[in-house]
């Protein structure tokens, strides 16, 4: 007897034991059809396009022709909405000599030469002298069918077989992740290969340190040259993006305001006035300006703050060592304090349902330095040499799809008469070297 | 070596030693482990997974590497003919174990048995690796 | 092994915290009616009918954890079953292919109904009826859809999942999980990891240095003492 997959499996040992089998056999299933659909679609769009163009570069036989006429090939079509419509492609009577005896036909027209213009495609036979020697190409297995042009038409290949091409692709890779997860157990799914990276790279979480997993990569530490020590750390600050933020929408919901009020101003002046319309403008027209004053004042707040740079004399670091810093400020105006420290961090993600958690809580912080009453004159700005020590027990960076340890040197500043800011620098430190 | 007796509430029962009484090694160690499996009865087993592998633990989603995988499907190498097993790997740099407050890290040692009805049962031992301390929550001084 | 009183004790020695999401997500605890009852799932298969059915409750009130129960219960009695959760990866093509390829009886669970578009939503509705088979949807509100369960919560309920994780030795007593649950508004997920801090922070405080930053030459900084659990949730 033939048994089907369990859909969930009962509890065995202290584990409980989930079969995946059914979710693949759904996810395959759906992917197999795509991977259908695009063979069938490029089988077609092969057949019709690329097969009849090969033949012609590789299987006509070549002779000379002499050319006896003009014409137009004309195609007409009717479209439901509205009336027939016709398409033309300029062709030629041509006499050539196959097999042995005199032939007469009209040449195939390319399909480049297609067009709805009957215009121009006249204007293409005005390239062709009638009683010209001309070479050109005959069907072997069909004399009558006879070319005057050959070559490939490289972009009509790329559009004609670009969706089942997609197809292919999106159907294929979920086909084959699928069937890789087919019955397969929790920890052999995780193995991870080059392949299962291919397959899914958003899968395998985010980038790792080479030779030190789980221990996120450090390439965008190190990429940035410092002025006086090595390297000059990147900044995440929770106020850039919100700066971003505000201007993004300052900006696009002004567009569409600017937009629906050009077309309301036309139509007043062309004698209609949409009242309803007018109306949904005004609030607005006050959101607008509002979300545009918001994003004044932050850019105002963040360049009157000034920037804050720090720069490290190595990277990545490792518990028991201690490294040189330099922290620099600039703007103007009085800062009535500043600190830096070094922060631990615990970020843990989780999804249920429909809601998404993300907690993030700092379990180790020691103060590096501090300053106060700090007078910042413009063009200038302030600089102060530090050591920052990892512990020698410290645990290392780390960072997997849902979980992270986060190491940062955090700048905090209380401005005089501006709001206080924080400003984060990332860090990674690697495990302490292992002996042997 | 240590003993890691799983008290089974059905069968079977897997023992798992490991070559440090301690369980705790250092990275680049070599971890080797002894299981001994018992009371299948006469359950067939189809192939048999062993893993070692890091997951995460607290108030994320699991996420788990996998350090070394082997699948036996072998007969001659399962039990019952083989009820006694062993396998050796060498153990990363990374990630040391961790125990955080909302995000703990995790080293263990997986059996996993697979029976002839489709049906499968896993033991799961952890041990440690590194000596990093676990994290506190400072408070306030009262 | 697991003793009841003591909590279990990690390979590092600190011991596990039974509020750990790998022992409360949806599917490791079962569901519980309003006074801390289990539902019976098999009740609520019998109630099943082709189109679409509602689990409705707020945030946090056990409509994942019903939904994973009745689908392990319909796979036991050899009904076909499928999962989706609106937003997660994949999960378009996984929906249309779980209700396109659905045999008569099929239950098909779909977490987060609400983030389904309207169209997308009717087509599978109506796709599960001609196939004859049965969605099952977690709601917040109301849905057009008839209601199969409506769930509550308690501090009853929030007592016997409590009841049911491995042991805490002791660490979260009775008024820790009224007032986690009061806290929190009903809501049980966000009580769970309350109680998840609580057992935490009492198996690890303690005072930290009074040390005091180096400071630059000239100025003196009397650094405060603040409490560093900082907790950042999310959007």
């Amino acid at each position: 007897m033939v048994r089907l997959p369990r859909f969930f499996g009962k509890k065995r040992g202290h584990r409980r034991t989930g079969s995946q089998a059914w979710a693949s056999l759904g996810d395959g299933a759906f992917h197999a059809l795509l991977v259908m659909a695009g063979l069938v679609f490029g089988g077609l769009l092969l057949s019709g396009l690329a097969v009849p163009e090969w033949r012609i570069n590789h299987h006509f036989t070549p002779t000379t022709c002499r050319i006896l006429g003009k014409g137009l090939l004309r195609r007409t079509s009717t479209e439901p909405a509205g009336g027939p419509t016709s398409t033309w492609q300029p062709c030629l009577l041509v006499r050539y000599e196959a097999d042995g005896r005199s032939v007469e036909s009209w040449s195939q027209p390319s399909r480049t030469t297609l067009t709805a213009d009957r215009a121009e495609a006249i204007d293409g036979l005005s390239a062709w002298r009638l009683g010209d020697d001309v070479p050109c190409w005959y069907d072997p297995a069909n004399v009558g069918i006879v070319v005057l042009e050959r070559g490939y038409n490289w972009w009509m290949w790329l559009l004609a077989l670009l969706l089942p091409g997609a197809l292919l692709a999106f159907g294929g890779s979920g086909l084959m992740r699928a069937i890789r997860r087919w019955g397969r157990s929790e920890e052999r799914s995780a193995v991870l290969s080059r392949f299962t990276d291919m397959l899914d790279p958003l899968a395998s979480g985010p980038p790792r340190a080479d030779d030190h997993p789980g221990v996120p990569m450090c390439d965008n530490l190190v990429n940035s040259p410092g002025t006086f020590l090595a390297y000059r750390l990147p900044i995440e600050s929770p106020e850039s993006w919100t700066l971003i933020g505000f201007g993004l929408f300052a900006l696009l919901w002004n567009s569409v305001l600017t937009v629906l009020a050009i077309g309301a101003g036309l139509d007043v002046m062309g004698g209609r006035t949409d009242w309803l319309l007018i109306a949904l403008l005004v609030p607005f027209a006050i959101v607008g300006l509002a979300g545009i004053a918001v994003f004044v004042r932050s850019l105002v707040l963040a360049t009157a703050i000034g920037t804050t740079q720090v720069e490290i004399a190595a990277q990545p670091l490792r518990p028991g060592r201690s490294y040189e810093l330099l922290l620099a400020h600039g703007g103007s105006g009085t800062l009535e304090s500043l600190e830096m420290s070094l922060e631990l961090e615990e970020q843990a993600t989780f999804r249920q349902g429909t809601d998404t958690r993300i907690e993030k809580l700092i379990v180790w912080r020691k103060p590096i330095q501090s300053w106060r009453d700090l007078n910042l004159a413009p063009g200038t700005r302030f600089e102060a040499r530090a050591t920052v020590s990892i512990p020698d027990l410290a645990m290392h960076s780390f960072a997997s799809e849902h979980n992270a340890v986060r190491w940062s040197l955090v700048v905090k500043g209380v401005p005089v008469r501006w709001p206080p800011f924080v400003r984060s620098f990332p860090l990674v430190v690697y495990p302490a070297e292992a002996a042997g | 070596m240590s003993f890691v007796a799983e008290a089974a509430r059905s069968t079977p029962r897997v023992i798992v030693q490991f070559c440090r009484a301690d369980r705790r090694y250092d990275p680049l160690d070599t971890l080797e482990v002894h299981y001994q499996v018992d009371g299948l009865e006469d359950e067939a087993v189809r192939a048999v997974e062993r893993t070692v592998l890091w997951y995460t633990e607290g108030k994320g989603e699991e996420d788990l590497g996998v350090h070394f995988f082997e699948r036996i499907a072998d007969r001659q190498r399962l039990p019952p003919e083989a009820p006694t097993e062993r396998f050796t790997t060498r153990l990363p740099p990374s990630p040391l174990s961790y125990e955080g407050v909302i995000v703990k890290i995790r080293w263990c040692v997986r059996v996993r048995f697979f029976f002839g009805g489709g049906r499968d049962f896993v033991s799961e031992h952890e041990f440690v690796v590194g000596r990093i301390p676990p994290a506190r929550i400072p408070v306030a001084p009262a | 092994m697991t003793h009841r009183n003591a909590p279990a004790v990690t390979a590092s020695g600190v011991p596990a915290n039974p509020f750990s999401t790998r022992h409360t997500r949806p599917g490791m605890l079962p569901p519980l009616d309003a006074a801390g009852v289990p539902i019976d799932p098999g009740r609520l298969l019998a109630r099943l009918r082709p189109g679409g059915m509602a689990i409705e409750g707020p945030h946090g009130h056990g409509k994942s954890t019903l939904l994973h129960a009745l689908l392990t219960e319909a796979a036991g009695a050899g009904r076909p079953t499928a999962c989706v959760r609106v937003g997660s990866r994949g999960w378009v093509q996984r929906a249309l292919s779980a209700i396109g390829l659905a045999r008569p009886g099929a239950v098909v669970g779909i977490d987060g109904w609400e983030r389904l578009p309207v169209a997308i939503a009717r087509v599978l509705i109506m796709t599960a009826t001609c196939r004859r088979a049965t969605i099952v949807a977690t709601t917040h509100g109301p849905t057009r859809m008839p209601v199969l369960m409506r769930c509550e919560t308690s501090p009853e309920v929030l007592a016997a999942l409590v009841a049911l994780l491995p042991a805490h030795g002791g660490r979260i007593g009775a008024a820790d999980i009224e007032e986690a649950f009061q806290l929190h508004g009903g809501n049980v997920r966000e009580a769970l990891y309350d109680l998840y801090d609580r057992f935490e922070r009492r198996n690890r405080s303690l005072p930290v240095e009074a040390a005091l930053p180096g400071l630059a030459p000239g100025r003196q900084s009397q650094e405060r003492p603040e409490r560093f659990l900082v907790r950042l949730p999310g959007p």
